[in-house]
């Protein structure tokens, strides 16, 4: 499935499933910004991160432990 | 007077202090500027003259005494709730004491009003905001950059030589580099951020100064973070260039600017440049974007997405439903991201002191239109920005734009960014490219206020 058909598929049922209304504008929105940052998105999605260590206690003002 | 409103933050500053400038008459001449000068960048979306007077009134002896200047509309003052440049009911926020205003305040500064912003900080063009899109003053035609676009129009058009802005995705240094100022992105946690209303969950988002010159943004970041930035030689420093994709994917004038300044800052200080490589920098928008959206995410129930104000821009209003959707797997996968972000840049500040790349990848485009043309493509211009600065706010790490340069008539930035702390040494290296360029860009204003 092409990812924009694969999409507007997901957003139609998310927004029944969670009850949020959105008219054809905000959908189109969606749709246009999604499409923007899919392959990046994609991108994550496959990305090999099983051997990243999660930081524990982050302090985002100093250089990681 | 008015002269004296083109005078750096430090000099007014010190004519105050010196008895040689009335902060009374500075005051009221800004408050003349504002309305001469605002119709056409509608940088200031509220003026307040009788709270400014009692600032000035009651200002303390400090380093900003008597010294008028701007905040952006993200954080509460006392007789005035922020509104994040969205309908007031969006956020349906409280007039109160922020960190900001503190700062300013206790710096014995006079804030003369609230600049405009790109509504809810959603984009890098600054082209939409409840309050009509702020001018880029050098082409009231294009965008000021965002979302800090009010602070950086007024700064650029002469208004102020100061104003407060806030970074959560490049939104200090965006609109530098659109507007040829010099913006610093502080240290993640060390700028004053209370009363901003992700105070407490953000991760990405801090304060910081928008002025005309490094030195400027020494005076005012150093007031928000409440201690001094002390200057140093940054004689011998190696910095560290990427080449792909944040140079080689730029709008040729920029990456020739750019080039010619990394070249005189190398020249300047006796330093190296080292080519390097950043394992993992393709993942980062992805990944900064999910990061920072999930500051807010507990807010976005049915309910709130349901009510929207009609007000809010239509692009908001699908943006932030999308938001509300995002997959909690694919966070999950962003948090990882961050530390394997955070860890190779620790890695890297071992071997380099500074990483230097274009600011944005191409000038400020139409407000319309907010595209660019890019070596790899036409893109939007929001696309194109994240991938040069989100990194800062994914990872903690201080930037700053400096104007080192004009393509097709508007103003180049080039971004520094450093290790965690090192915020002084980055001004340290700003300075050192004014001196090299004869400080020629912080010099140039735009046409229209020269």
């Amino acid at each position: 499935m092409e990812p924009e058909v694969a999409f507007r598929s997901y957003l139609e049922g998310a927004l029944d499933v969670f009850g949020i209304e959105a008219d054809e504008t905000e959908r189109a929105v969606m749709s246009g910004v999604w499409s923007i940052y899919e392959p990046a998105m994609a991108e994550l999605r496959e990305a090999n991160l099983s051997v990243v260590e999660p930081e524990r206690d982050a302090d985002l003002s100093k250089a990681p432990k | 007077m008015s002269a004296a409103l083109d005078l750096a933050l430090r000099e007014q500053a010190a004519g105050v202090s010196s008895g040689e400038l009335d902060p009374a008459e500075l005051l009221d001449a800004c408050l003349e500027r504002i309305e001469a000068r605002n119709p056409d960048l509608n940088a200031i979306v509220a003026t307040f003259p009788e709270e400014s007077r009692r600032m000035l009134a009651e200002a303390p002896v400090g380093p900003l005494r008597g010294v008028p200047v701007l905040i952006k509309d993200e954080w509460p003052l006392p007789w005035r709730a922020q509104t994040f440049g969205a309908p007031p009911e969006h956020l349906k926020r409280k007039a109160g004491e922020s960190g900001p205003y503190r700062a300013l305040r206790d710096a014995g500064a006079v804030i003369a009003g609230v600049a405009n912003m790109h509504e809810l900080g959603s984009s890098s063009t600054g082209n939409t905001s409840f309050y009509g899109a702020a001018h880029n003053p050098w082409d009231l035609e294009r965008c000021p950059g965002g979302s800090s676009s009010g602070p950086a129009a007024a700064v650029a058009g002469g208004i102020v030589s100061g104003a407060v802005g806030a970074d959560g995705l490049g939104s200090i240094r965006y609109p530098a580099a659109y507007c040829g100022l010099t913006g610093l992105k502080p240290t993640f946690g060390r700028s004053a951020m209370q009363g901003h209303h992700l105070a407490a969950n953000t991760e990405t988002i801090v304060s910081g100064p928008l002025c005309r010159d490094a030195a400027d943004c020494r005076l005012l970041g150093s007031i928000l973070i409440g201690e001094e930035f002390p200057d140093r030689d940054p004689g011998g420093a190696r910095i560290g260039v990427i080449r792909d994709p944040y140079w080689s994917d730029c709008a040729p004038g920029v990456a020739a600017a750019c080039e010619g300044a990394l070249e005189s800052l190398r020249t300047e200080i006796g330093g190296e440049v080292i080519e390097v490589e950043l394992p993992g920098h393709e993942l980062h928008i992805a990944a900064a974007l999910l990061v920072a959206q999930s500051e807010d995410a507990a807010e976005l129930t049915p309910k709130r997405l349901n009510s929207l104000s009609p007000e809010l821009g239509v692009i908001n209003r699908g943006l932030i439903k999308l938001r509300a959707l995002l997959p909690t797997s694919l966070t999950a996968r962003a948090f990882l991201v961050r530390v394997q972000a955070r860890r190779a840049l620790a890695e890297l500040f071992e071997r380099i002191d500074l990483l230097a790349w274009p600011t944005v990848p191409a000038v400020a485009p139409p407000l319309g239109e907010p595209t660019i043309e890019l070596p790899s493509g036409i893109t939007t211009a929001d696309a194109g920005n994240a991938r040069q600065g989100v990194i800062a706010n994914l990872t903690g790490i201080p930037g700053v734009s400096v104007p080192v340069g004009l393509d097709a008539g508007m103003p180049v930035g080039l971004q520094l960014l450093g290790p965690w702390g090192s915020d002084a040494r980055l001004l340290d290296a700003a300075d050192a490219l004014e001196r090299a360029t004869d400080r020629e860009f912080v010099e140039l204003r735009p046409a229209a206020v020269a």
